[in-house]
């Protein structure tokens, strides 16, 4: 996988900044004006890449939610839902002639915030199979490789999105078509193997829950960082099983979706405490244990998180406190990052509140790059693993 | 079944009261307990395999009740279900194979089963690929079918074929004697990980070097001889582990065997920790995350090897190493015995008495120690020399994920 490395992604960082055009950054608050400017970049198959894609639709699903946010999803779930399922072909209103697209599929399924990306991701590709006039395995294999390069480009940030899809083909490819003589039974187990697919989101979720609560034990204090549902739904585990514990909740910066999942927690009933980002060392040695999701988990067992995890867990491991971390496995990437840099850049939009002066640079990445040695354990739905395994899982797959 | 319950019963009280030392002694009892459950217990016609695993857990989960703290008696039980599922599904899949050549000489049956052997073939195939690997991300997508319903399905599968009555007797036969064999293999591996160890000891001791260790541990002293013979001349500092002082049972057990032995208290080790080479001991348990439950003071020991840098060498059975994670060890896996081994009852029994007023005085005995991971630099097996990150891939090739609780079922059947 070399052209993941450093220089490789600098080079191609370099061509997209020559290729864009110009700046159309609106700094909106994340609530209702997103949706319209993410429409707007729908038509384009390689959309600004000054704001990352993925992270505006974090914002906006794990944000403060504002009202009139809430009237427009829902009005966009209804508009698009019925179209879905009379023809999965045509899905844009504006233009019913056009073909089927996989990235308007994608969107749509995304835009329920409890599906996670890969999950999306492959509900789409499954539309693609479904929509697909292909009548051997290896044009559909062609056709899903095409809709995969599609998805993966249209947004480029998003880590779950490409380690989806990178498993969705996997599995098609290594599925022996040998097992089935009719290319139609084939194609119907492909499609039902994705439809599956989502049901095990919300059961992975479960599983990481219950094997997290062990660790969680009486009077101790969990410290969150980001909003994760799979952490949500291990901290809802505990509490549903009396279990006595408080968690403080860092704030967030800029989506502050760290208010978010604290509104969550007090609905629950644990006590929350919350904390601005610069008050987490100070409050470490009061901490019993970090918890965090993923966006990605990577080769060598490091994770990638909203901006603040890296600075979370160092201060964790120099006081010597357990990080641990939630994720279902589909999120297990074949990305090695050597540093920071090495990731494609996520920016997002930052508001500082007061206007700043244009001759300053602001730094708008949205993650970062959490190495294996500061993360105590991984709970997945493949069980409680230490960072070393995950590179092993990986290689069983894909090697 | 009933024949076998007064020697369970003999094994539970044993445990209970703390009658036997040591995990290998747990251990090797332990299977031979369950190798007598097996060959006692009646199998069905149907699902064998789940029949045995049924009495086995049902067994296992009064023994693993009986001695929490031993751990040894958990992994046994753990690898002898592990056992048995791996002996049904080869069996299971000799049986397709052998079908796969028998069916074409059949003709009554070839038509209906035209697809039948195909698709059994992948299933059993699909099966055997998912049931006994942990969970993976290859079979994310695959067919995910509940695990311990496939050792039913896989056998079941190889019976729809139309085999005769005789045939499914001579198959649960065949099963019962697969297990126990591979569970004699395994009693045989528990009598014999010390000289499987030893043989190793020759790559890590050199000569002049000097080797720490604490308490007395049966492997560690066989390690020594063994390198001993191989002409190596070292010297051991032994630490003499109070309260139970077996430090000096070690001593001079190596005096005799013609080593030099240096005894040192508990208290000295950091004083000495810079004049020695490696420090080599033994450990009770070692958990999935590379963790070791070791006797009382190795944590304290680990932490000086750290701050020198010198090597803390873990030397541990295979039967020793232990499927879970540890959340709470010091507290959940350790024992607190008897304060009397600290302090005589007579000579304090008035402070001891709280409901004087005059002050209490507690005294804690723990047993055990926890190591993190970190702290150890080499994991020393009977299948070689590991790292403390990769004790999670021996522990999936010795274990199944479904036994991960040891729980009987109430029903029947699985």
């Amino acid at each position: 996988m070399w052209y993941r490395s450093a220089s490789f992604i600098l080079d191609n960082r370099q061509q997209n900044v020559a290729a864009l055009a110009p700046d159309t950054l609106s700094i909106s608050p994340p609530g209702g004006t997103t949706r319209t400017s993410m429409a707007d970049t729908f038509q384009n198959p390689n959309p600004n890449p000054v704001i990352s894609a993925y992270y505006q639709t974090r914002a906006a699903h794990h944000g403060v939610i504002t009202s009139d946010w809430l009237a427009q999803a829902q009005a966009a779930t209804d508009q698009n839902s019925d179209p879905n399922a009379i023809s999965a072909s045509d899905v844009r209103v504006s233009d019913p002639d056009k073909p089927f697209s996989v990235i308007d599929e994608f969107n749509d399924w995304r835009k329920q915030p409890d599906l996670a990306e890969a999950v999306a991701a492959i509900r789409a590709l499954a539309a693609v199979i479904r929509s697909s006039k292909a009548t051997t395995m290896m044009e559909l294999e062609i056709e899903l490789k095409k809709a995969s390069d599609s998805l993966k480009s249209w947004d480029e940030t998003s880590i779950s999105l490409t380690a989806g899809c990178d498993l969705f083909m996997r599995y098609v490819t290594r599925t022996a078509a040998l097992e089935y003589e009719d290319f139609n039974s084939a194609k119907s187990r492909l499609i039902e193997r994705a439809e599956k697919f989502g049901e095990i989101s919300y059961k992975a979720r479960k599983v990481i829950a219950m094997l997290a609560q062990d660790f969680i034990f009486d009077g101790c204090t969990i410290l969150v960082h980001g909003y994760s549902r799979v952490v949500l739904e291990v901290l809802k585990l505990a509490a549903q099983n009396k279990k006595l514990f408080r968690v403080f909740c860092t704030e967030g910066r800029p989506d502050r979706s760290g208010l978010r999942l604290s509104n969550e927690l007090a609905k629950l009933d644990i006590p929350v405490k919350l904390l601005i980002d610069s008050a987490v060392a100070y409050t470490m040695d009061e901490v019993d244990m970090v918890f965090v999701g993923a966006d990605g988990v990577v080769e060598s067992g490091g994770i990638i998180n909203m901006m603040g995890t890296y600075q979370t867990a160092l201060v964790a491991h120099s006081m010597n406190k357990p990080v641990y971390v939630a994720a279902e496995s589909y999120k297990f990437a074949r990305l090695y990052p050597l540093d920071q840099k090495d990731l494609a850049p996520a920016p997002i939009p930052i508001e500082f509140g007061v206007p700043v002066p244009s001759k300053v640079e602001i730094e708008r990445s949205a993650r970062d790059y959490t190495p294996p040695q500061y993360l105590t354990l991984l709970f997945t739905d493949l069980g409680v693993l230490t960072p070393s395994v995950v590179s092993d899982e990986l290689i069983q797959l894909y090697l | 079944m009933p024949d076998v319950q007064p020697l369970v019963n003999g094994f539970l009280s044993q445990l209970k009261k703390r009658k036997i030392e040591g995990s290998q002694a747990t251990a090797k009892q332990t299977a031979e307990v369950l190798r007598s459950v097996i060959s006692q217990q009646r199998l069905p016609h149907t699902n064998q395999a789940g029949a045995l695993i049924d009495a086995v857990r049902a067994v296992g989960e009064q023994l693993i009740a009986a001695n929490p703290v031993e751990i040894a008696v958990g992994n046994i039980v753990r690898r002898v279900l592990h056992i048995i599922r791996e002996e049904d599904l080869s069996l299971a899949t000799d049986a397709i194979a052998g079908l796969g050549i028998s069916a074409g000489s059949d003709d009554e049956d070839d038509v209906e089963q035209d697809d039948h052997p195909v698709l059994s073939a992948a299933a059993v195939a699909a099966a055997a690929r998912s049931t006994l690997r942990p969970p993976s991300l290859q079979t994310l997508l695959e067919d995910m079918p509940d695990s311990a319903a496939v050792p039913h399905t896989s056998s079941s599968g190889g019976e729809s074929e139309g085999k005769s009555r005789s045939d499914k007797g001579s198959r649960g036969r065949k099963l019962k004697h697969d297990v126990i064999e591979a569970v004699n293999d395994l009693i045989q591996d528990i009598s014999t990980c010390h000289e499987q160890i030893a043989e190793q000891a020759v790559e890590h001791i050199h000569h002049n070097e000097v080797i720490l260790t604490l308490g007395s541990s049966r492997t560690v002293l066989e390690f020594l001889c063994a390198a001993k013979e191989k002409k190596r001349s070292f010297r051991v500092f032994v630490v003499e582990g109070a309260p139970r002082y077996q430090g000096h049972v070690l001593a001079k057990d190596l005096a005799a065997r013609g080593l030099q032995a240096t005894v040192i208290t508990d208290s000295a080790v950091f004083a000495m920790i810079s004049r020695v080479n490696m420090v080599i001991v033994g450990a009770h348990a070692v958990m999935a995350n590379g963790g070791v439950i070791a006797p009382v003071g190795l944590n304290m020991v680990a932490l000086a090897a750290q701050r020198h840098a010198v090597p803390f060498v873990v030397l541990a059975g295979s039967h020793k190493l232990c499927p879970l994670y540890p959340h709470n060890p010091e507290v959940l896996l350790n024992e607190l015995r008897s304060p009397s081994e600290l302090l005589d009852f007579g000579e304090f029994s008035d402070c001891l008495d709280s409901a004087s007023g005059a002050g209490s005085l507690h005294v804690v005995n723990p047993a055990f120690d926890y190591v993190p991971p970190k702290l150890v630099s080499l994991f020393i097996t009977d299948t070689g020399g590991h790292n403390p990150s990769y004790m999670y891939r021996l522990i999936a090739d010795y274990y199944s994920a479904d036994d991960l609780v040891v729980k009987g079922r109430t029903t029947a059947g699985s």
